[in-house]
């Protein structure tokens, strides 16, 4: 593994969609993020911060670029680039009959923890997360902030030095959320690198110490939190300003 | 090799296949058992002996093979494409395995639920004298290689189908008709010479043939070509849905 100080550098990164009439999701985007950081990624619906995501994590095909992730290539060397990683993502992708269980404690199969570890750990996690009453339900019985709890937990589970957080708070309700915040808190305060996207744009500025803002495939800021809120402005302030500049840009 | 990874994915798409065991163990053995009893006891006995062993007796093998091929092809089948329809794919896209483990986890589990369904099949058997046995590693060559064959085959129609229509399109189209068609109920030498020359040309057949050869010593093509035709499947099938994981076709975006 890299001792680099920067665990994810996104190089020139192009993506597009084949189709009658191809569409550029991201396009030629370059950003660095710095081991140990709370970084967050911001940008309206369609902007290209999920298509980001995916093409950090294997589930999308890069049309041009490259990403190294704590120095390896997402491409050439993706299985050493994919244990990197811990993702929670947008939708419910888990098998919605499965028990919480062996949702969790396969997903650290896959990662190559074994058996006995891997129980401890399910058994740390399920804790953690305030799951272990839930732990033989299926997922589908599940209320949302539950789901939401699983899904990270799974991204937790092989102790990934770098978490990414699709809207991991999407969906449920203002105490659950807070304790999701005070969770991953600590583990960035530990050591655990977090790349994160939300429409709370409260809970980024409360989270992140770096914010990147994506708007129609194109990084338009890329600066820390505290850079955004000045002259008495919110994050929100400045990201509504930035998105409505860049789209007086765009026109015609 | 992230053996770890490897067999729990197996043990993944065997808790799966228990969730539903009704679907998946009991639904191919009551199948089974209706073709050995008819075939056995109702058609069986108003038949004469084909090249000297009882009806039953000639066409056991060929339901178990039967058996093995659907349950081997529905199981990576319905996996790959229902993985795909949940986005549940994504586990093993964002997990370290590489492209061949990935292929391997599914066609192993896949051979997993054939290998527990012949085992029931050939239990029913046993216990209605259908079965006999004149080579064991060629039986379980055929067992384990045809089981083999329609778990990556079952990975592709998975891969292949973008709905429940396409995905019962391989099974309608193909498996079925060319497993009826590869001598299952009958001798090469019931059918015209047109028929006996068709049926040559049909893969299947040399399976149905191979199994029979290893358990009544009956064969009606030579051996080695259902051999060579397995391990060919094997490795054409396995390289070709190797390279789609590879290229994401229709799992990656």
């Amino acid at each position: 593994m890299s001792t680099s100080s920067v665990i994810l550098q996104v190089n020139d990164l192009v993506k597009e969609y084949p189709g009658a009439s191809t569409k550029r999701a991201v396009d030629n985007i370059s950003f660095t993020v710095d081991t140990g950081s709370f970084f967050g990624l911001l940008g309206p619906n369609g902007a290209g911060k999920s298509t980001t995501i995916g093409c950090i994590t294997g589930t999308h095909i890069l049309t041009g670029g490259q990403i190294l992730v704590n120095g390896y290539d997402v491409v050439s060397d993706y299985r050493s680039a994919r244990r990197q990683i811990g993702l929670s993502s947008q939708e419910y992708n888990v098998n919605p009959f499965e028990s919480v269980r062996h949702l969790i404690s396969f997903m650290g199969g896959y990662y190559g923890l074994r058996w006995r570890e891997r129980r401890e750990r399910v058994d740390e996690l399920l804790e953690q997360l305030q799951l272990t009453d839930h732990a033989h339900k299926q997922f589908k019985e599940l209320s949302g902030g539950l789901k939401r709890r699983v899904v990270l937990a799974r991204a937790l589970v092989h102790q990934p030095p770098l978490l990414i957080l699709d809207e991991p708070t999407a969906g449920i309700d203002v105490e659950q959320r807070r304790s999701i915040w005070t969770l991953l808190q600590e583990l960035n305060v530990a050591g655990t690198t977090i790349i994160m996207t939300s429409h709370y744009l409260e809970e980024i500025e409360r989270l992140c110490d770096r914010v990147a803002i994506i708007n129609h495939g194109q990084i338009v800021s890329d600066r820390p939190t505290m850079a955004y809120q000045q002259a008495g402005r919110t994050l929100e302030d400045a990201y509504l300003a930035i998105t409505a500049a860049t789209e007086v840009t765009r026109e015609p | 090799m992230n053996y770890i990874g490897l067999i729990t994915l197996v043990q993944r798409e065997m808790v799966r296949m228990f969730r539903v065991v009704t679907q998946t163990i009991l639904a191919p053995l009551i199948s089974a058992a209706l073709y050995i009893f008819i075939f056995g006891t109702i058609v069986g006995t108003k038949i004469d002996e084909i090249a000297g062993v009882t009806y039953i007796e000639f066409v056991f093998p060929g339901i178990l093979m039967l058996s093995i091929i659907t349950a081997a092809f529905a199981h990576s089948s319905s996996a790959i494409f229902m993985h795909k329809y949940f986005n549940i794919i994504e586990e093993v896209l964002i997990t370290p395995f590489s492209y061949l483990e990935i292929v391997i986890g599914y066609a192993v589990a896949g051979v997993a639920r054939a290998i527990l369904v012949a085992l029931g099949v050939l239990g029913i058997g046993v216990l209605m004298g259908a079965v006999s046995l004149v080579s064991l590693p060629l039986f379980l060559f055929y067992v384990f290689g045809v089981a083999m064959v329609f778990s990556l085959l079952g990975m592709f129609a998975g891969l292949f189908a973008k709905n429940f229509d396409q995905l019962s399109m391989l099974t309608t189209f193909i498996i079925t008709p060319f497993t009826y068609l590869g001598g299952i109920f009958y001798s090469l030498t019931m059918l015209p010479p047109t028929a006996q020359t068709l049926t040559t040309l049909n893969p299947f057949f040399y399976f149905v043939d191979g199994i029979r050869y290893s358990m009544t010593g009956i064969t009606e093509a030579h051996t080695g070509i259902g051999l060579l035709v397995i391990i060919g499947l094997i490795v054409g099938i396995g390289g070709v849905v190797t390279q789609l994981f590879r290229i994401g076709w229709r799992i990656r975006q």
